[in-house]
């Protein structure tokens, strides 16, 4: 917001035995601004918010929180820190009043300041109703507002958030990331994994990690806008029909000039050459037996951005790999 | 020591919270004390079978004199050696006596009379009990006829007194043994779960987030469960003295003031393993692994005199010796 960095990721690595789980990953995080940070299952996402959150010491490169060294002022940085792990890990056999209790008393907060917060953490996350259930037995949505709230209490300045909205409901979804906005608004930086791209189409900034390595990171639109994305020659359309979006994906394959068919519902996104038109795709697609395709031109969205980055990028990295390893 | 007191005050509320935890802690072990508060390790009453062949005054005197023993009770007389084996090998007696046709004849005539004795090797504590009363019985009828025609008294006597245990009651020699055993197995896995079910629940990666300083985790994690060990402690000599009535001649205090420093010895110990564990299952078998050789090797269930090691061996095993069962034992039965 005032142009300070809320979180740099200065070529961090990180080897567990043999097995390298990120390399040389640079990144920066504006203060007060919501960072999405997406990629496949096992390529490093949890890795680096442990990193940041001081869990885990990087073996090569250096990261700073809020202008604070996670190895060399740990200390501190956890002072300034909130976090929200991917499983509920807060105490399940205690209130929700007790468990908020326990954290306020942990960062030393007292008396008159410390009800205060309590109250504001559970006006925030509108715990109120829940407040003497044992954490155990509230529904997923709810343990992850009373998560949120623990980890709001001493009002953190950054906010590492591993995948806070997964397994729970729409609605509940919708609601967390509301929260998340109004904290942002008040200059909370807030470092978020998830798998959602709606999500991540909301984010200020966001980053692919891809088999250990950054592959892309900036703001959604300006990913969208690169050529890799949509190659010079080619651009994107989508075509909708009513039924049959597999046979339409299967036939599509087969046109000479479909560089890439990917199903989303009931349409289909392609990248085709540039210089055939709409009606040419219509009529080759309902040659194929399928009357009720339209096909009109689209922006790429984010999910076509990473498709396409982790085919391209991502064969680089894959076939550079074993050298990789042998360092 | 930053977050000690948060970290106290949240133990103790998950610990009186949890019944489980409470439940092995303090009904478990009273259970235990009873039911070996009832055990009789002295085996009395065995029964035994007997093939009489001799049918005479003498033999009738010999089976009397094994009954007086109160070591065995003569529950069946059988006609034949085949139907001795039979009630040994069923499990019906522990003990056959087989008195040969001669007998009586044998010993009239100043001749060697011979008894056979058939004990049940498969119970060593009950065969070893039998064995020396049934040598104990034979020895004395022996020495008596010897003694009668020959018209001399014994010239040597013994006076055993049994010191700290005059009765040989086994509650007196167990319950104070038992005592050492039930703490360390309940500090050894109390303490070594408290920690690790953090772990298992992630909950101790959101506390290392914290500013919350590692001691004070560890310390008022382990402080609560020292307080449940040591009421755990109280309520057993309490039963121990109360219930089964075993005296505690040594010193109380004494005994009150340096438990806690066993009781901290046991809490490192479950901290120990809670360092390597991650789940509270594998907890429980790495704690079985230290527990089972320091009961093992105690003197509780062995003598330390015979077990299979060095001397120098032995002093390695001194903590154990030195602070379990016998120690707790002496300290209660002597008037030191």
């Amino acid at each position: 917001m005032n142009g300070e960095i809320g979180v740099d990721v200065q070529g961090v690595t990180k080897d567990f035995g043999s097995v390298r789980a990120l390399e040389d990953v640079t990144l920066q995080v504006p203060r007060g601004e919501i960072f999405g940070l997406l990629g496949p299952n096992g390529s490093g996402k949890s890795t680096l918010i442990r990193i940041l959150c001081g869990l885990l010491v990087p073996t090569a490169g250096r990261a700073t929180v809020d202008g604070l060294d996670v190895e060399r002022e740990g200390e501190q940085v956890r002072q300034h820190i909130g976090y929200v792990s991917q499983a509920f890990s807060l105490y399940r056999d205690l209130t929700v009043d007790e468990n908020l209790d326990f954290f306020s008393s942990i960062y030393r907060l007292q008396g008159a300041d410390r009800k205060e917060r309590i109250e504001w953490v559970i006006n925030l996350a509108h715990l109120g109703p829940y407040r003497d259930r044992l954490a155990g037995v509230l529904s997923g949505g709810w343990r992850q507002r009373l998560a949120l709230a623990a980890a709001l209490m001493h009002r953190p300045r950054v906010l590492f958030l591993d995948e806070p909205t997964a397994g729970i409901d729409p609605v509940a979804r919708r609601e967390l990331w509301d929260l998340l906005f109004e904290l942002a608004a008040g200059g909370v930086t807030m470092f978020v994994t998830t798998h959602y791209m709606d999500e991540a189409e909301r984010c200020g900034t966001v980053a692919y990690l891809y088999m250990s390595r950054l592959i892309v990171s900036g703001r959604p639109q300006a990913l969208k806008a690169l050529p890799e994305v949509t190659p010079e020659g080619t651009r994107r359309v989508e075509a909708a029909c009513e039924e049959g979006v597999a046979k339409l994906m299967t036939s599509a394959r087969t046109l000479p000039y479909v560089h890439a068919a990917t199903i989303f519902g009931t349409s289909l996104h392609l990248l085709i050459d540039a210089n055939v038109s709409d009606q040419k795709v219509e009529q080759d697609l309902q040659a194929f037996g399928i009357t009720d395709v339209k096909v009109s031109p689209i922006e790429p969205s984010l999910e076509d951005v990473f498709v396409r980055l982790t085919e391209t990028r991502g064969r680089e990295i894959e076939a550079a790999r074993p050298q990789v390893v042998q360092v | 020591m930053n977050g000690f007191v948060a970290m106290f005050r949240k133990e103790i509320t998950q610990m009186l919270r949890d019944r489980g935890t409470l439940l092995f802690a303090l009904v478990i072990p009273v259970f235990e004390l009873i039911l070996f508060g009832v055990i009789d390790m002295n085996a009395k009453h065995i029964p035994t079978v007997v093939f009489d062949q001799s049918h005479t005054q003498e033999s009738r005197r010999l089976l009397d004199q094994f009954e007086n023993t109160s070591y065995m009770d003569v529950i069946a007389e059988v006609p034949s050696r085949a139907a001795l084996e039979r009630a040994i090998v069923s499990g019906r007696a522990p003990v056959a006596i087989e008195i040969p046709p001669d007998y009586a004849r044998n010993l009239a005539a100043g001749r060697q009379a011979d008894v056979l004795i058939m004990i049940d090797g498969s119970d060593q504590s009950v065969a070893t009990q039998a064995l020396a009363a049934a040598n104990g019985v034979v020895l004395q009828q022996g020495l008596q006829d010897l003694l009668e025609k020959s018209g001399q008294r014994p010239r040597v006597e013994a006076h055993p007194v049994m010191m700290f245990n005059p009765d040989m009651r086994s509650a007196n020699l167990l319950i104070p043994g038992l005592i050492a055993i039930l703490l360390t197995f309940s500090g050894t896995i109390l303490s070594a779960f408290a920690i690790v079910k953090e772990r298992e629940r992630g909950t101790l990666e959101q506390l290392m987030v914290t500013p919350v300083s590692p001691l004070a985790v560890v310390v008022g994690k382990l402080l609560p469960y020292l307080g449940l060990a040591y009421f755990q402690l109280i309520l057993i000599v309490a039963l121990m003295r109360f219930l089964f009535r075993v005296p505690i001649n040594g010193s109380l205090t004494l005994l009150l003031v340096l438990s806690p420093i066993y009781l901290v010895s046991l809490l490192a110990l479950g901290l120990l393993v809670s360092s390597r564990a991650r789940t509270q299952m594998e907890a429980m078998q790495m704690a079985m692994g230290f527990m089972l050789p320091s009961v093992l090797l105690s003197g509780y269930v062995f003598p330390i005199t015979s077990l299979p090691v060095s001397p120098h061996c032995r002093c390695r095993c001194r903590w154990s010796r030195t602070f379990s069962p016998p120690r707790t034992s002496s300290r209660l039965r002597e008037g030191s």
